[in-house]
């Protein structure tokens, strides 16, 4: 669905590129995760995919179509839901919705039945700029859904939006997915990746230093650990000891078999660890 | 029919904003100004002061001439205040001038120096009994004025008025009216709030987008940009051409030719919008635009000098788009005014606004994502 090739891209052409040489492969209904920190070059490739910014130097098909040549007619297949919440506040929502659907040449889902998916059915007829932050991210999110893109780029997608509101978020990519929509998922927030990425790439200082699935990663860089709490002469007490080491084994057979065991969790590296230990940066 | 669809939002989103009504509520504004403050002709009338240091019948034969031309034809007896100081005098006042008659030469150049009339004058008899003038100017008067005082009265005042009576004035084009004071402000109040308005608000319309991001939403749809600039510039055109019709119907009546009207209407406020589009491509808010801008309307009200001062006229100054523009105005609203310059500014600014689009468009396309 996405093919990219040497990808570069220089803002004031002068050499200093934001994003160089740059190579992935997205497969249809894959859901792929594009990490890395503020100013790593996320948003830089995303603008390229999506025609917002030109491409200058590379190779890139998005949906079919070859970006040098874009054409109007890929922007039916594509959806985009941004990071900062771009809708007209003075229009409400459901105003918003249909204005948009007239802008595609494909068949578009009804406005409310996407208001009520991110449960927003109620506030239809009230106006964006009378919503809170959440409730435009929401809408946002709705609108990129409006033309049934086969191609979705969804940016942060649920940055400011309380825990529950993310949970349902989440599952609504999911069941897009599941009707073989392929998504492009730009973030920094590693837990959402994991959950939903199939695979992901990390992008430090414009040049992506790893792409894999999160699986193979922790089985790749994760440490092998078994947190336990046991109770010990009456007081409580907590180990961390890995699965692989001798000593550490006997140990933790020692506790089992001496002591009351509370609790006992294998500990994986979570993605942000490993990002830390591939790229040597942090996510912020 | 997308183009159809972001007019309609466009039209609804400026309906419920504040710019949409700039320009209608100025409208109004300039109408009333024009129908109830600006007189149909600007009709004023000099004053001079006057001392008569002369026998009493000389003084009389004076009299009796002014008061030929006196509207009523009789003297009033007036007070004329002068700083702290009050003097009586005979009021007179013709189609042309009014005339205070005072009863000493000390009032007289005190009202000179108080009052700043056209002139205060007084008249006495020399030595050898020819009535001698003597003029108290306020200083600021040009060499014209003066030597037209000195020649007055060192010519025969005969052989002059003759003179001036046998200048022919032949007037070139004799086959259209001339407008009235009042009419004659409305070409200059078209083209700035009509046509020149549109730079400023659409300009204000694209920082608005730009704060809330709307532009890049818009270029992930399958509409082209050209359709989201155009459908802006069709609502400045709109706005535009409701309130000039606001200030021009009311005032000139059936006069205008209002088809070539609406056409210079169009292709100007097409120009004034692009030349915003461009502007505004350049820059993140208003208030970075606000310098360029600022500079661009002062360059644009130069001709507007140049219209009600003809005497001021530089070359350079028809290079300014608003010249041919005001010009274009004043031809619509003229009982047989010039349609093809109507129509060759019309296709100037059409052309001209074309091009400027385009580079809006490119330009637009190229910082979608800025």
């Amino acid at each position: 669905m996405i093919k990219v090739n040497n990808l570069y891209h220089s803002y004031n052409k002068d050499g200093k590129f934001a994003v160089k040489d740059v190579s992935f492969e997205v497969k249809d209904g894959e859901i792929f995760g594009f990490l890395g920190p503020s100013g790593a070059g996320k948003s830089t490739t995303q603008n390229i995919l999506t025609g917002l910014l030109q491409l200058q130097k590379g190779d890139v098909t998005v949906a079919g179509y070859d970006i040098k040549k874009i054409s109007n007619k890929m922007f039916n297949k594509i959806g985009m839901s941004f990071e900062e919440s771009n809708v007209y506040s003075k229009m409400t929502a459901k105003e918003n919705l249909d204005f948009y659907r007239k802008l595609f040449d494909v068949e578009t889902r009804e406005p409310e039945e996407l208001l009520k998916l991110v449960g927003l059915r109620d506030k239809a007829n009230v106006r964006a700029g009378e919503f809170s932050k959440g409730m435009k991210h929401r809408l946002t999110f709705a609108r990129s859904m409006i033309n049934n893109p086969s191609l979705w780029f969804l940016d942060e997608p649920t940055t400011g939006l309380d825990p529950a509101i993310a949970s349902e978020i989440k599952d609504i990519i999911k069941a897009e997915n599941k009707k073989g929509v392929t998504i492009f998922l730009t973030t920094h927030n590693m837990y959402i990746a994991d959950e939903l990425c199939e695979r992901v790439a990390f992008i430090v200082d414009g040049e992506i230093k790893l792409i894999d699935s999160p699986k193979n990663l922790k089985l790749q860089y994760g440490d092998k650990l078994v947190e336990v709490e046991y109770i010990k002469d009456g007081e409580p007490n907590k180990e961390t000891l890995s699965t692989i080491q001798e000593d550490d084994i006997k140990y933790l057979q020692d506790i089992i078999g001496k002591y009351e065991v509370q609790t006992m969790h294998t500990k994986e590296a979570t993605l942000e660890e490993i990002f830390i230990k591939v790229t040597g940066r942090g996510l912020v | 029919m997308k183009l159809w669809h972001s007019f309609i939002k466009e039209l609804k989103l400026s309906s419920r904003g504040f710019y949409f009504y700039i320009e209608l509520i100025m409208a109004i504004i300039i109408l009333t100004v024009v129908l109830f403050a600006i007189p149909e002709d600007f009709v004023s009338k000099d004053t001079e002061y006057m001392y008569f240091d002369l026998p009493e019948e000389m003084i009389d034969e004076y009299r009796a001439d002014i008061l030929k031309d006196d509207l009523d034809g009789k003297a009033e007896y007036v007070d004329v205040k002068s700083g702290k100081d009050v003097f009586s005098a005979e009021y007179y006042e013709t189609d042309k001038k009014k005339y205070y008659v005072v009863k000493s030469k000390a009032a007289a150049i005190q009202i000179a120096e108080t009052e700043r009339p056209l002139v205060s004058a007084v008249m006495t008899l020399d030595d050898t009994g020819n009535v001698h003038y003597k003029y108290y100017l306020q200083g600021y008067e040009t060499e014209r004025l003066k030597n037209t005082y000195l020649v007055i009265h060192n010519l025969d005042i005969n052989l002059l008025k003759e003179e001036v009576d046998h200048q022919v004035v032949r007037s070139l084009s004799t086959d259209y009216e001339k407008l009235t004071d009042r009419e004659n402000v409305i070409p200059s109040l078209l083209t700035f709030n009509g046509s020149l308005m549109g730079l400023f608000i659409i300009a204000a319309y694209i920082f608005l987008d730009k704060q809330e991001g709307i532009i890049k939403a818009y270029a992930i749809t399958a509409s082209p940009v050209w359709m989201y600039l155009m459908s802006k510039i069709w609502v400045i055109l709109l706005t535009s051409t409701l309130s000039s019709f606001i200030i021009v119907v009311p005032v000139m009546g059936l006069q205008p030719n209002y088809l070539l009207l609406l056409l210079l209407l169009i292709t100007s406020g097409f120009f004034a919008s692009s030349l915003g589009l461009v502007i505004a491509s350049f820059y993140k808010n208003m208030m970075q635009a606000f310098g360029v801008v600022y500079l661009l309307m002062i360059a644009m009200i130069l001709p507007n000098i140049a219209y009600f001062i003809p005497s001021w006229e530089p070359i350079w100054i028809k290079v300014i788009p608003t010249y041919p523009l005001i010009q274009g105005f004043k031809e619509t609203i003229l009982v047989n005014g010039d349609t093809t310059y109507i129509l060759m500014a019309s296709l100037g600014f059409f052309a001209g606004g074309m091009l400027l689009f385009l580079m809006a468009n490119k330009r637009y396309k190229k910082t979608l994502a800025a």
